[in-house]
């Protein structure tokens, strides 16, 4: 009888029981009470779709969009073909260590593999964050790369650098060994009016630059459109990716995820 | 207020806590269980949402890899049932332990995880949540004192039921009772 409810017992502990210990009880209508507000909370939190909220990174960012200048048609910072199943976004900041975990760990040999396959369609999405001295130049001269082709090999120079340039503000360095000389000229003719955007932290590390586009950066429209993009999930940091399968757009996850629990997910995609 | 009315308020907060635990636990499980991204519900669904719950549980960094599928396939059914188990009020000692026991692992996994900076999805009631200081508040200072409650009411109930059976037993031997 031990091991049946206290409901059971109902009839026989009202006549047996002498009283309820009075903070006891004051204790459990308490947080019943609250468990109610705040159960009610959390469905709402859950079952809401997600609306374009500012962003946990950017609460003091103001974005000054660029303006593209019209003969620069949006810049390709992808990996496999468009008709695979699923589609990865992945919303990082080359300077963010996570990011460069996710990218060495997880998407390198997912990218040999599932992506190789024609499975999965990756693509990359900007979103550096204010906080990192050089993840805005960073990002510009990945999309000045991308614009003559040669977006995967400098992403994977400024991830397996990250700690050489992040120090120093010295990308063009890496970005230069990963293509020819004629290749890096129209690079550098890409990113001329970009200038170094680092200046501000580098003399006042207290005073991060908000947005750090400029007008006079053709590539920053890339850039803010994929942050805007990023915004609208919303990302609350790096590295945030979205998957969908057949068009279906599944909920953003975030943080590192390893290359085997990621195959699983996948597989069970489409296994559909 | 007499003896009576109170234990019998005190039965109805109990009641109430256990349905509230029962609740938490089985919209937990169902939330991770639930197809995503428009996907019908079918087993192979299902399997999706909990392979995409294992990415949510992989991204706390605690477990091994090896062990991170099975506990993510694992957990949503445990809640299933725990849930259901506090429902029927079946050896409520026990199903309340256990329940402050898991909910307690979940706080600590979460405010390891706030603590070391991740920035993460909680994975609590499915994808979407952020971890946060709210979270933190939420199920340290609502769930888990909750969960401790039933418990404690528990144990109290018992308690008083073994009180009474033994005065029962004892009554007749005393004599001059009858």
């Amino acid at each position: 009888m031990n091991h049946l409810s206290d409901f059971s017992h109902a009839g026989k502990l009202r006549e047996r029981c002498a009283r309820w210990p009075g903070a006891a009880r004051a204790v459990i209508a308490l947080f019943v009470l609250g468990l109610g507000v705040a159960s009610g909370a959390v469905s709402q939190t859950i079952q809401s779709p997600p609306k374009a909220t500012k962003p946990a990174t950017t609460a003091a960012t103001k974005v000054t969009t660029a303006k593209a200048a019209p003969s620069l048609a949006a810049p390709v910072k992808a990996y496999g073909s468009k008709d695979a199943p699923i589609t990865m976004e992945v919303f990082s900041d080359y300077e963010c260590p996570s990011c460069r975990n996710l990218f060495e760990n997880t998407l390198r040999p997912m990218i040999g593999d599932y992506v190789a396959s024609g499975k999965v369609y990756l693509v990359h999405r900007d979103f550096p964050l204010p906080m990192h001295k050089y993840g805005y130049e960073a990002a510009r001269w990945a999309n000045a790369a991308a614009r003559v082709g040669e977006f995967q090999s400098v992403e994977a120079a400024l991830y397996d650098n990250q700690d050489a340039w992040a120090a120093d503000g010295n990308i063009a360095k890496y970005v230069s060994a990963t293509m020819s000389a004629a290749e890096f000229q129209r690079v550098q003719k890409l990113m001329a009016g970009c200038g170094s955007t680092t200046s501000a932290a580098v003399h006042s590390p207290q005073v991060i630059p908000v947005a750090q586009s400029s007008q006079t950066c053709a590539l920053d429209a890339f850039i803010e459109a994929d942050r805007a993009m990023g915004t609208r999930i919303p990302v609350q940091a790096t590295p945030t990716y979205v998957i969908s399968y057949k068009g279906q757009h599944l909920p953003a996850g975030s943080g590192i995820v390893s290359w085997p629990i990621l195959k699983q997910f996948f597989d069970s995609l489409l296994a559909q | 207020m007499t003896n009576n009315a109170r234990s019998s308020w005190g039965r109805i907060l109990l009641l109430l806590g256990r349905l509230g635990l029962a609740a938490l636990f089985i919209y937990a499980a169902y939330a991770k269980m639930r197809p995503q991204g428009g996907l019908p519900w079918s087993l192979a669904s299902i399997r999706t949402s909990l392979s995409m719950f294992a990415m949510g549980v992989d991204s706390y960094q605690m477990l091994p890899q090896w062990a991170v599928s099975p506990f993510a396939h694992w957990l949503p059914p445990f809640e299933l049932i725990l849930g259901l188990w506090l429902l029927t009020g079946i050896a409520l000692r026990v199903s309340s332990l256990v329940a402050t026991l898991a909910i307690s692992a979940f706080v600590a996994a979460i405010f390891s995880a706030y603590e070391r900076g991740l920035t993460i999805s909680c994975g609590c009631f499915g994808p979407g949540e952020q971890i946060g200081p709210l979270t933190l508040v939420r199920d340290g200072l609502l769930f888990l004192p909750l969960a401790l409650a039933v418990t404690i009411g528990a144990f109290l109930i018992h308690r008083k039921g073994s009180g009474a059976s033994r005065s029962e037993a004892a009554a007749p031997a005393t004599p001059g009772s009858e």
